[in-house]
């Protein structure tokens, strides 16, 4: 299955519920409702001619307007790669956990919720670990925090 | 006499401890002497190197790579360039293409003669670190000549790289890798029926490969539960698809397999660089590349075959010089993660632990960031 196929396949499978994006410069990328991360991550797994049954990665974007969450996904039997995301609110960003499809994606959803302060539901082990354990800071990758000591580096 | 009571009890192993490979602290639940569950504790090494990103073109991201991975510094350099490259839309020069090509190898074979000594290093026996590291100064020595540096090399540039090979090189390159092709009979030798060694080793840390794919182990832990999933052929980058080589797979995911499976992509890395060599073209090394291009909006997920399994980037871009936002993944953040899975449950002691955090290859840059 090339991009392109692959591209036409997911838009036309899974009910609609992923919609093609434009923004994607390699690998095919779709928005999906947050509420149906559960049951797309399920379907996409399950789908017997995707088989997408590893899970690449998981990031959280600060646009300074809203956060993004995107997962990548890939298949180890057939070769095919995609990413899925949606877009939070900047007051109470939640998220599933999607431990039960991919349980590889545990310690990344902690990095969301330690990083981004997106909150993570049924996760069960929310706990910080990459920052201090004395860190009271708040939330460092979003775009309107910087450390106090901070310096920009000069335009070049 | 009376009656003795027994409980579980916690001991620390790290974050300072010598087989950690890095900072990494494991919390143990011991049962005597067995382990019962661990819980690993990172974050120790986190330099916020995601956010450091943001703030520097796509230029200077290149040095900040080096650090995220500093074994195989030049993969980290790669993918990078390789995920600007996709977004920006840049050419790269074919002899660039061929350079990248040689230099991975190289690093990866440096970076599996690493795991090859500090693995027996870790289970007691000294000598293989020593000839390990003896044979990885050669690489070592081609980088410096080629690029000045011994570690982080900055090396792979967007839209190819940063310097020419000098013409001794690939004279010394042959010889190395003629070298190292022909000790790696004595490394097996000096391991394989150890009894100590193997008593580590065989059936011990087994690895499911439906769990490891569910975890997204990746790379040479789970090609050696015997999944045949290896990037440079199943998502081809740079030019991966030109060359001949096989994907060795084992059947067993113990220590033992791991440990064989390096030596064997170690023999793999020697034909690529071969047929590399032999077919480096002339011409120039680098694209035309801006010091300060600004990509299209857009973003992408990039991913290439690390020493240590998957290493990807996802790169999103405003349209400005700089990147909005870097998110690395390495594979030793998924493998540390399915350490407890491995150890719970299984009645192994901590010197086994030992080896099988070795065999697994997490080094801990990676993990933390």
């Amino acid at each position: 299955m090339t991009r392109e196929e692959l591209k036409s396949y997911v838009e036309g499978h899974f009910d609609g519920k992923l919609k093609s994006l434009d923004t994607g410069r390699y690998d095919p990328i779709f928005e999906i409702q947050p509420s149906d991360l559960i049951t797309v991550a399920k379907a996409l797994r399950d789908d017997e001619s995707l088989k997408m049954d590893f899970l690449c990665n998981l990031g959280a974007v600060d646009t300074c307007e809203k956060l993004e969450v995107v997962y990548s996904v890939a298949s180890t039997t057939k070769n095919l790669r995609l990413d899925f995301k949606f877009s939070l609110p900047y007051d109470n960003p939640e998220v599933d956990s999607i431990k039960e499809v991919w349980p590889g994606i545990d310690w990344y959803e902690r990095e969301i919720w330690e990083l981004y302060g997106i909150n993570v539901r049924n996760h069960g082990n929310l706990k910080q670990f990459l920052l201090p354990d004395d860190w009271d800071q708040g939330n460092p990758m979003r775009k309107d925090w910087d450390a106090p000591d901070f310096i920009r580096m000069p335009e070049v | 006499m009376p009656d003795l009571r027994t409980q579980e009890y916690m001991v620390n192993m790290g974050p300072h401890h010598p087989s950690t490979h890095g900072v990494c602290r494991l919390i143990l639940t011991m049962d005597g002497e067995k382990v019962v569950d661990i819980e690993p504790v990172i974050g120790y090494l986190h330099r916020s190197l995601e956010k450091v990103c943001e703030n520097r073109t796509y230029a200077q991201c290149i040095p900040i790579m080096d650090r995220f991975e500093y074994v195989t510094s030049m993969s980290t350099n790669q993918v990078f360039s390789l995920a600007a490259e996709r977004l920006a839309e840049i050419e790269v020069p074919e002899r660039a293409e061929y350079l990248r090509v040689i230099m991975l190898e190289l690093n990866r074979i440096a970076s599996h003669l690493l795991f090859y000594g500090t693995t027996a290093m870790d289970c007691g026996a000294l000598t293989p670190f020593l000839y390990g590291l003896r044979e990885r100064e050669l690489i070592i020595d081609l980088f410096e000549m080629t690029c000045g540096q011994r570690l982080t090399y900055n090396y792979i540039w967007v839209g190819g790289v940063s310097k020419d090979i000098p013409p001794e090189f690939e004279p010394k390159c042959r010889e190395a890798i003629k070298i190292i092709g022909e000790k790696l009979d004595d490394y097996q030798g000096l391991l394989n029926e150890n009894p100590i060694w193997l008593a580590r080793m065989k059936d011990v840390g087994i690895l499911d490969p439906d769990l490891a794919i569910a975890w997204g182990v990746s790379g040479p832990v789970l090609r050696a539960s015997g999944v045949k999933y290896d990037l440079r052929k199943d998502d081809p980058y740079s030019i991966y698809d030109k060359f001949d080589f096989d994907i060795p797979t084992l059947e067993a995911g113990d220590n033992f397999d791991r440990y064989l499976l390096r030596i064997e992509e170690i023999k793999q890395s020697i034909r690529i660089i071969e047929q590399a060599l032999d077919g480096l073209p002339e011409g120039p090394i680098r694209g035309k590349v801006k010091a300060n291009f600004k990509p299209p909006e857009g973003e992408v997920y990039c991913r290439i075959e690390n020493s240590r399994g998957e290493m990807g980037v996802y790169i999103r871009s405003d349209g400005s010089k700089k990147p909005l936002r870097v998110k690395m993944r390495g594979g030793s953040f998924n493998q540390l993660q399915v350490l407890p899975e491995i150890v719970r449950g299984k009645g192994y002691y901590i010197a086994d632990l030992v080896a099988i955090f070795a065999t697994l290859d997490i080094i801990l840059p990676e993990v933390d960031r």
